[in-house]
């Protein structure tokens, strides 16, 4: 009896095992399937730079101007996993991106596996990626060939256990990934709303850090933009629906504008993180940064994802 | 005129701060209205939602003046408990804080020469003169400022 319960507990490990094995594997991108691509073009890819905020990340610490566009990663995020350093992504053949193929680049962007063909951990953003055109991340992968090398690697994420099993990346991924749009737009939806969609759900990322989160680091899909408490620690990240709490005062117009410049409309400036993505925001087109604004102002309105303050 | 009233409750806003210096939150809160009060007329102006003066630009200036001088005076150790979106940071990394201070005054003394006696003379002068100083309002709040609700 006891040999059979022991059977029968190795069966259900050893087939949890292979089923853990089977579902968290990476799944990627062959060779040439991108499909049928205008030529990639850097120009382009510049601005999809901007829209996608890899700057924010990827540069050095602290950096401004054109160091913004050196690659040399550093920046740390600090998490309740543990602490993930954004990688060199200059294109330096060693300690960059500089040997990479673009079905590489598109593995990584839109389905968060490196070219060893391992998960990425998803403080990179390609859970928003994922939506992306392939269009733009081969533009994109254009653009990230023509910056300056930087040789030297950026530290290791710094992370305990079980967070340390890049395999179990590929569940989340099952449990949380959504590449559909987050928000079904009306089929009256103007363009600058569809635009803007594209841009907020997709490039810019803007979910990441505006929507709260489960315990796992899973992002709350019903409460999309409702604001939520820093991934980092201090503070919040503010509530960008017309909800309670949020932005419903300000008109489109008022939401370009702070793109733009960095003011609220009570001209208070912009602060924490924020900070960088607005200078990425201000690279981008007026036409851009008003097709952002449509889109919020068309999301469901949320009351805050965070706890109240007071 | 409003604006005009705006710029004049500016003024006022921060020389009240100086009354209330028993309570430094309130005070530093006072003198961050008043900038904000001043970049509200600026950003009108470059808007072209009021029309250019230069009165109006130089008194936006002197008062961003007048808060860089002072606006440091305000965080005493402790006060950042309270009713405050002061970060940890002005005190952990007390050197990075003056130093932005310190900019913050070079910046915006340079802006108050270069507005003369009767304020710049157009929109463009005006820009270049406050443009340094506005980029002190998002690298402070970058490092310096937590968002709290």
């Amino acid at each position: 009896m006891k040999k059979t319960l022991l059977a029968s507990a190795f069966v259900i490990i050893a087939g949890g095992g292979a089923a853990f094995w089977l579902l968290s594997a990476p799944t990627s991108l062959e060779a040439g399937a991108l499909g049928a691509l205008e030529e990639p073009s850097a120009e382009r890819g510049e601005h999809v730079f901007w829209a996608g905020g890899c700057a924010s990340c990827h540069a050095r610490p602290g950096a401004d101007g054109d160091a913004r566009l050196e690659l040399a990663g550093g920046v740390e995020l600090k998490s309740d996993f543990g602490t993930f350093v954004a990688p060199n992504i200059s294109p330096h053949p060693k300690d960059g991106i500089g040997d990479w193929s673009e079905i590489d680049f598109a593995n990584a962007m839109l389905y968060g596996v490196s070219p060893q063909g391992e998960h990425y951990y998803p403080a990179f953003p390609y859970p928003s990626y994922a939506r992306m055109t392939a269009q733009d991340v081969s533009d994109l992968f254009a653009f990230l060939k023509t910056l300056p090398e930087v040789e030297g690697q950026a530290g290791e994420h710094q992370l305990s256990f079980p967070f340390t099993m890049r395999r179990g990346v590929g569940l989340w991924k099952l449990a949380f990934m959504r590449d559909e749009p987050v928000i079904p737009l009306a089929p009256a939806a103007s363009e600058a709303e569809k635009r803007g969609r594209y841009l907020v759900e997709g490039p810019g990322h803007c979910g990441e850090c505006h929507t709260p989160r489960n315990f796992a680091g899973g992002q709350l899909y019903d409460q999309w933009l409702a604001g939520a408490v820093s991934a980092e620690g201090e503070g919040i990240v503010p509530n960008i629906t017309s909800g309670e709490g949020g932005i419903d005062s300000w008109s489109a117009g008022d939401i370009a504008y702070y793109l733009e410049s960095g003011f609220t409309p009570e001209f208070d400036s912009v602060g924490g993180a924020m900070v960088s993505v607005q200078k990425n925001m201000a690279h981008l087109s007026k036409e851009d940064r008003e097709a952002i604004a449509a889109y919020l102002k068309s999301v469901p309105a949320r009351a805050n994802g965070y706890p109240s303050s007071r | 005129m409003k604006k005009i009233a705006l710029a004049v409750t500016a003024l006022c806003l921060s020389i009240s701060g100086v009354a209330a210096a028993d309570d430094p939150i309130a005070v530093r809160k006072a003198i961050m209205q008043a900038n904000a009060a001043s970049a509200g007329l600026a950003g009108a102006m470059m808007k072209g939602e009021l029309e250019y003066n230069p009165a109006i630009a130089k008194a936006a200036i002197l008062t961003l003046s007048a808060s860089a001088k002072s606006f440091g005076e305000f965080f005493p150790e402790g006060s950042g408990d309270g009713d405050t979106t002061a970060a940890p940071a002005i005190w952990d990394d007390a050197e990075g804080f003056q130093a932005a201070l310190d900019k913050y005054i070079s910046d915006t003394a340079a802006a108050v020469e270069a507005s003369g006696k009767d304020g710049p003379a157009d929109l463009a002068a005006f820009q270049a003169a406050i443009g340094p100083v506005f980029g002190n309002c998002k690298s402070c709040h970058e490092n310096f400022r937590v968002q709290n609700n």
